[in-house]
């Protein structure tokens, strides 16, 4: 298979710093006036064992022919003499990709940056420049540099209603089938020992020949039985309100985990349980929450899916959960709960027609929006008033949920024409 | 006058028998070259399937856009295609075995039958796939409209639904040559009457709507969090 092919404005670079110790990789597009700043301070403020080393700051350039290097002669006009700047070209993504979640060709040319350079450690940044701008860079690298890891994923310290989709699905999904309880799998900060850089390109080559965009570091680390750590940070990204809608998000994040799982099928049937993470550093506490969450307009919309989506939620489900559905959906229901043990048999019959082809895709993940609203809804009816800790007890309990259900989940993948009522 | 009707009766049935007889070679060559084309097909859809698995077309297709996975969930591109190039082909045969069976009757009917099935597939072909589109946008739309929280999602489902269904069925009919400026008035009619209804359907119906969303924007306190910005789902 063919390795990504660096531009030229990269490779004039890389030949310029020749090699480095760390490579600071900003995986989308930020304003070349705050990366200077923010990647200074951030390296000053790593201590002197890590601000010492010779750090490159991969960048993406703008697209005109002259425009990256000018952009590199502008940042190196910066306090740290040892920091340098490479510009690298963005690789065009389609105009429907989530703007915020590098697509996997980027991480590509990243990574074959950090291996040209020769670098011990290689920080992402994802998402924004948040990470540089909080107390993220110095726990990361150390955890690599350090303590051994291989890779290490951030821990954010959310709110109870914040990455709903993280906890609901990418986190309890990727910890039962991988066996890692890795906390954010699709953290779109994370740092990576030099070790894991090849590996990670041959995955990221396999994924780009798949079709995938959507890369899942954690789970390439998983499969391969690399040490992954996790790290409490500060540091917190911000959706636009603006932005991509609900099922577009859902559709391409949850979609290429369960390409994922159609790819690793045979690794993951052979996992059982889940082992911890080892996790450094102390806890941050999470945001304080608002006013109590309205339900409403997710109930609604559940309902509204049960009333209109049946012919679709037919082809994918079994009739005993389309009936616990219905009893769900009855309007006038006094507590609205979605049990867990429903919630994941929804989720592992959806991956399972994903695999088949029951329907197309694009539709089986847009009928899915209405029943993770309603998971939503249940949550928020539920932990309202509870701490953030009960609230992550809540969702210890999901993920316990998802791996006691992984035995539903290997019958149905293995013998899916067999009678499942 | 019995060994009369028994005349008649032994001329009728040689008649018949003749005209059979006839009919036998251009019947067996039609046979032949369907058996023929469809053993050549199953040849040549072999090798494309060889070669596209050899040059690994799924793989590569689903690196650009995924249309086809998407229009046909359940065939993988090189099977649809394979299928293609094989149907293509016994058609192609039956075509060459309609016209040997034409050249080997005289008869002006079965003539004018011969040149109207060229008609009938392509009509085929045209209400198969007008019923593939029907289905899948009509899905597209109504989930879609679900996740809106569009309550006349299943209104607005059916009406494009309907709405590729009449127009598939008019360009059936108009391919056939049946009714002619018939069809084409009727269609008109019937197309324009069901988006005049969709669009009053969703006008009247949605008026009240729009106005109450107005006024409780208009309400709303300056910074007031709005109820679906408390979830952040990614």
């Amino acid at each position: 298979m063919a390795k990504v092919e660096l531009s030229e404005e990269t490779k004039a670079g890389i030949e310029e710093v020749r090699e480095a110790d760390l490579l600071i990789a900003v995986a989308v597009p930020v304003d070349t006036e705050q990366l200077r700043t923010a990647a200074t301070e951030a390296i000053l403020g790593t201590g002197q064992s890590i601000s010492e080393l010779r750090t490159v700051v991969a960048f993406p350039g703008s697209t005109g022919v002259d425009a990256p290097m000018q952009a590199k002669t502008d940042l190196e006009s910066g306090e740290k003499p040892g920091l340098r700047f490479v510009p690298y070209a963005l690789p065009a993504a389609s105009p429907e990709r989530i703007p915020w979640l590098p697509v996997a060709s980027t991480y590509q040319t990243l990574f074959a940056m950090a291996r040209e350079l020769g670098v011990s450690a290689c920080a992402v940044i994802g998402f924004d420049l948040a990470a540089l701008q909080t107390n993220f860079l110095a726990p990361m690298m150390t955890a690599v540099l350090e303590k051994g890891c291989d890779l290490v994923m951030p821990v954010y310290a959310l709110g109870k209603f914040d990455g709903l989709l993280n906890s609901s699905i990418y986190a309890p999904l990727t910890r039962a089938l991988y066996g890692r309880r890795v906390r954010f799998p699709l953290a779109p900060d994370f740092c990576l020992s030099s070790k894991m850089i090849p590996e990670l390109e041959l995955a990221l080559q396999r994924a780009n020949a798949q079709g995938q965009s959507t890369f899942w570091a954690a789970t390439e680390a998983a499969i391969r039985d690399r040490t992954i750590c996790q790290v409490n940070v500060e540091t917190r990204h911000i959706p636009p309100a603006d932005g991509v809608d609900l099922t577009t998000v859902l559709s391409q994040t949850v979609g290429s985990l369960y390409a994922d799982m159609t790819t690793h099928a045979a690794l993951w049937q052979r996992v059982r349980g889940s082992q911890p993470v080892e996790t450094l550093s102390v806890p941050v506490a999470p945001p304080a929450d608002g006013a109590a969450a309205d339900t409403t307009p997710m109930v609604e919309t559940f309902q509204l899916g049960f009333r209109n989506l049946q012919e679709v939620w037919s082809l994918v489900l079994p009739p005993v959960t389309l009936l616990e559905l219905k009893r769900l959906a009855r309007p006038g229901t006094s507590r609205f709960h979605l049990p867990d043990e429903l919630w994941v048999r929804i989720i592992y019959d959806f991956a399972l027609a994903y695999r088949l082809r029951t329907i197309s895709r694009t539709h089986l993940l847009g009928a899915l929006t209405p029943l993770y609203l309603g998971w939503v809804a249940s949550y928020a009816l539920e932990v309202g008033n509870a701490s953030p800790a009960e609230a992550e007890q809540r969702l210890e309990k999901l993920a316990r949920a998802y791996e006691e259900g992984k035995p539903y989940l290997l019958s149905r993948w293995r013998w899916p024409d067999r009678f499942n009522p | 006058m019995w060994s009369q009707v028994s005349q008649s009766l032994h001329e009728s049935m040689a008649r018949v028998i003749s005209r059979i007889a006839t009919l036998l070679p251009g019947i067996l060559a039609f046979i032949l070259a369907v058996l023929f084309f469809a053993a050549i097909a199953w040849v040549l859809a072999w090798l494309v399937r060889t070669f596209l698995n050899a040059i690994r077309f799924d793989e590569r297709l689903a690196r650009g856009t995924n249309a086809i996975a998407e229009w046909s969930p359940t065939y993988t591109p090189t099977t649809l295609i394979t299928r293609v190039v094989f149907w293509c082909i016994v058609l192609v045969g039956f075509l060459v075995g309609l016209e040997a069976f034409g050249a080997s009757s005289d008869n002006l009917l079965s003539a004018r039958l011969l040149g109207y099935i060229p008609n009938v597939v392509g009509a085929v072909v045209l209400l198969i796939l007008g019923n593939v589109i029907a289905r899948f946008l009509s899905r597209s739309v109504l989930i879609g409209a679900v996740n809106m929280n569009l309550h006349y999602a299943r209104l607005l489902s059916l009406g494009i639904k309907w709405l590729v269904l009449v127009l598939t069925a008019a360009m059936v009919l108009d391919h056939l040559s049946i009714g002619a400026a018939i069809v084409d008035l009727a269609f008109g009619i019937l197309f324009g009457g069901i988006v005049f209804a969709l669009a009053l359907a969703v006008g009247l119906g949605s008026r009240d709507l729009v106005s109450r969303s107005l006024e409780r924007e208009a309400a709303r306190p300056a910074g007031e969090t709005m109820p679906e910005e408390q979830f952040r789902h990614f």
